[in-house]
């Protein structure tokens, strides 16, 4: 195994390839806080690539219930288990990856993926966590939680699926960092299908092959997030490039979030993947399983993120969510207008940063009546 | 006692070929492919020609070359018979598996088998272990559900889903909604069809592929090969059957020739996919 550098870690780790980072980096950000868990995105995937013979269970993007939630089955919980406890220094995480704790003759730690696994995609939905004890109800904050993650491919730097495949069928795009699978070459031995900690990959019985998220690259070929991010009706994510810290740039909207503000974090970043979908934690859930689940910065990024009311910036940022179909790759704030800017820096989008405010008197003088606020 | 006997005496004096009381002839140091006149079993491995050849049992060991190794040893013996015509050579394989694992699901393979040959046999033969980088092997693999496919398709009893899911419904796929672009949306929501892969147009049950090492399994130029399997009784009993002498870029045998030949066995239900499988090193191969 080779030693790489994994930021999000904060040290080098153990891996089946040498260190190679694409010219750019797919990176998204995903305000969970926002998600409704309507699965618009999942249909939009389902419909754009996954409506075939064999896709049925297939879900290259879902949206799960957090904590009790899981697709495919017990992904998360499983190899946390199998992991055991591990340790985080700081920001340094010295516990074990997946590739350093892969038992001898394996490239990675596997997790165990059978049909049944796929056989319950909304096990867990809207599930909460604990329970409400005399006069609960009215304390704040809520004793109980519960979230909704979305989840795609993390289009990972050091991608499980990719060190597990023994034909290196599947490859990092040189040019914008989206792992793809070579389905001219799979033969579908589930090497990768069992590697992906995130359950990610999926096995096609029809074909004989496994497949996965591609990123939408046509539509990012043109400039243009990919469909579960465009058709997002709460619209919580945004789609971009990310940096490594030492090449963060402020007005890139991925970096801004990720590095300059670490307002958005990656998910399981101890499984040492460091995966490119980044994620603002929820606000109500408690620190342990956020820490768990985002790694240590997760309640200082809640903090923050409860702040943004008082941020121009963050809240200009998050109002360009949604907002075009196109790629922002640099953003600015004029005014009380967040600009979303393309790489030469001229302006394609605007948006107001602060919706309007109207306020009408609860006396319609007009007509003399008492005006409801109901409507 | 005259088991241990004739051990004893195949270790001793080297005579390879011979028959103990009521059983096979049983060969334990090569393969010998028997030359007939009669037409070659390709596709009946019940055929009463195999009762009158004899039989190597191939000890098989787990892969544990390169990753992903097996971790827990599957089958450990497969019997091997092996006819040839002159033209043809068929190999009977017959092993013991107590599942019949045809269509692979997550967490599943198929049942398979394969068998070995180096491109170069004498001093040039490269590690049995897939070949080596410029001595390459080629080698006929036999697949369960390619089998199955062909036995589907002919019986008209549906394809993989339905067979994996036979009480199955689903609402409603894009490529019913219109019948005249349906094989072209068929294809494009099956992108391993779609990008040509080779092992989803498979109508045989044999592959002939070619390697030089881990990792670089492909299409063989020449595809002649062809096989059948049979599960009774917790035990596969498979032809593969090949040309002695396929074409350029391939592999020869001739009459009269030594050779060596390997062995391989994936138990689907154990999730044996790729290089997690048993194998064996390399057996002398007589053509007769």
């Amino acid at each position: 195994m080779a030693r790489v550098y994994n930021w999000q870690i904060g040290r080098t780790m153990s891996y089946w390839y040498s260190e190679n980072r694409p010219a750019k980096q797919f990176g998204a950000v995903f305000d969970i806080n926002k998600c409704i868990a309507c699965q618009t995105c999942t249909l939009a995937c389902k419909t754009t690539w996954t409506s075939g013979r064999g896709q049925e269970y297939m879900f290259w993007n879902n949206v799960e219930t957090k904590p009790f939630g899981s697709y495919p089955l017990g992904w998360d919980v499983q190899l946390l288990d199998r992991l055991g406890q591990q340790k985080w220094e700081g920001n340094v995480y010295t516990g074990q990856t997946v590739f350093e704790a892969a038992p001898g003759g394996e490239r990675v730690m596997l997790s165990k993926r059978e049909t049944i696994d796929y056989s319950y995609p909304n096990v867990g939905e809207d599930e909460i966590y604990g329970s409400v004890e005399r006069g609960g109800s009215l304390a704040l904050p809520q004793q109980m939680w519960m979230f909704y993650l979305a989840r795609i491919c993390n289009h990972c730097t050091y991608p499980a699926c990719l060190a597990a495949c023994s034909r290196s069928s599947i490859y990092k795009r040189p040019e914008d960092g989206i792992v793809v699978l070579d389905q001219s070459r799979c033969r579908g031995y589930q090497e990768c299908v069992k590697a992906c900690p995130y359950g990610k990959v999926y096995f096609n019985a029809a074909t004989g092959t496994s497949e996965k998220c591609i990123a939408c690259y046509p539509k990012i070929e043109q400039g243009i997030q990919p469909q579960c991010f465009v058709n997002c009706i709460g619209k919580i994510r945004l789609q971009g490039w990310v940096s490594t810290p030492d090449k963060a740039r402020e007005d890139n909207p991925i970096d801004y979030l990720v590095h300059v503000r670490k307002i958005a974090l990656p998910l399981y970043p101890q499984y040492g993947l460091e995966p490119n979908v980044y994620y603002v934690p929820p606000l109500h859930v408690s620190d342990r399983f956020l820490v768990q689940m985002f790694g240590p910065g997760a309640p200082a990024a809640v903090r923050a993120y409860r702040n943004a009311k008082e941020d121009k910036t963050l809240q200009g940022l998050f109002a360009l969510f949604g907002s075009t179909e196109r790629t922002i790759p640099r953003f600015k704030i004029a005014g009380d207008f967040a600009l979303a800017l393309d790489d030469a820096g001229k302006e394609f989008m605007r948006v107001p940063i602060y919706e309007p405010v109207y306020i009408r008197p609860a006396q319609d003088r007009l007509y003399q009546i008492m005006r409801s606020n109901t409507t | 006692m005259k088991k241990k006997f004739l051990l004893v005496l195949i270790t001793i004096t080297g005579i390879s070929l011979l028959a103990s009381c009521g059983g096979p002839l049983i060969n334990a140091q090569q393969v010998i492919a028997s030359r007939t006149d009669k037409e070659l079993p390709r596709e009946d491995p019940n055929s009463s020609l195999w009762d009158k050849v004899a039989e190597h049992p191939a000890k098989l060991m787990v892969q544990d070359v390169a990753e992903p190794k097996l971790a827990e040893p599957g089958v450990e013996t497969i019997r091997v018979r092996a006819i040839h015509d002159g033209n043809w050579v068929v190999f009977r394989l017959e092993w013991e598996d107590k599942s019949r694992s045809l269509i692979p699901e997550s967490g599943t393979g198929s049942d398979a088998a394969a068998v070995q040959f180096p491109v170069e046999p004498g001093a040039n033969v490269p590690d049995a272990a897939m070949g080596e980088k410029g001595k390459g092997v080629r080698i006929w693999f036999w697949k369960s559900v390619w089998q199955d496919d062909i036995e589907r398709a002919r019986e008209g009893k549906g394809d993989r889903v339905v067979s994996l899911y036979p009480q199955g419904s689903t609402d409603h796929y894009p490529y019913q909604a219109n019948e005249s672009a349906r094989e072209e949306m068929e294809t494009r929501y099956a992108p391993a069809r779609a990008a040509a892969n080779p092992i989803t147009a498979q109508s045989n049950p044999v592959q002939v592929v070619m390697a030089e090492g881990f990792g670089n399994l492909s299409p063989a130029p020449i595809q002649e090969g062809t096989g059948t399997g049979q599960w009774k009784d917790g035990r596969w009993r498979i032809t593969i059957a090949r040309p002695l002498n396929p074409g350029k870029g391939m592999d020869t045998l001739e009459a009269g020739m030594r050779s060596y030949v390997a062995f391989a066995v994936w138990d689907g239900a154990a999730g044996h996919t790729g290089s997690r499988k048993m194998r064996s090193g390399w057996i002398p191969l007589v053509v007769e």
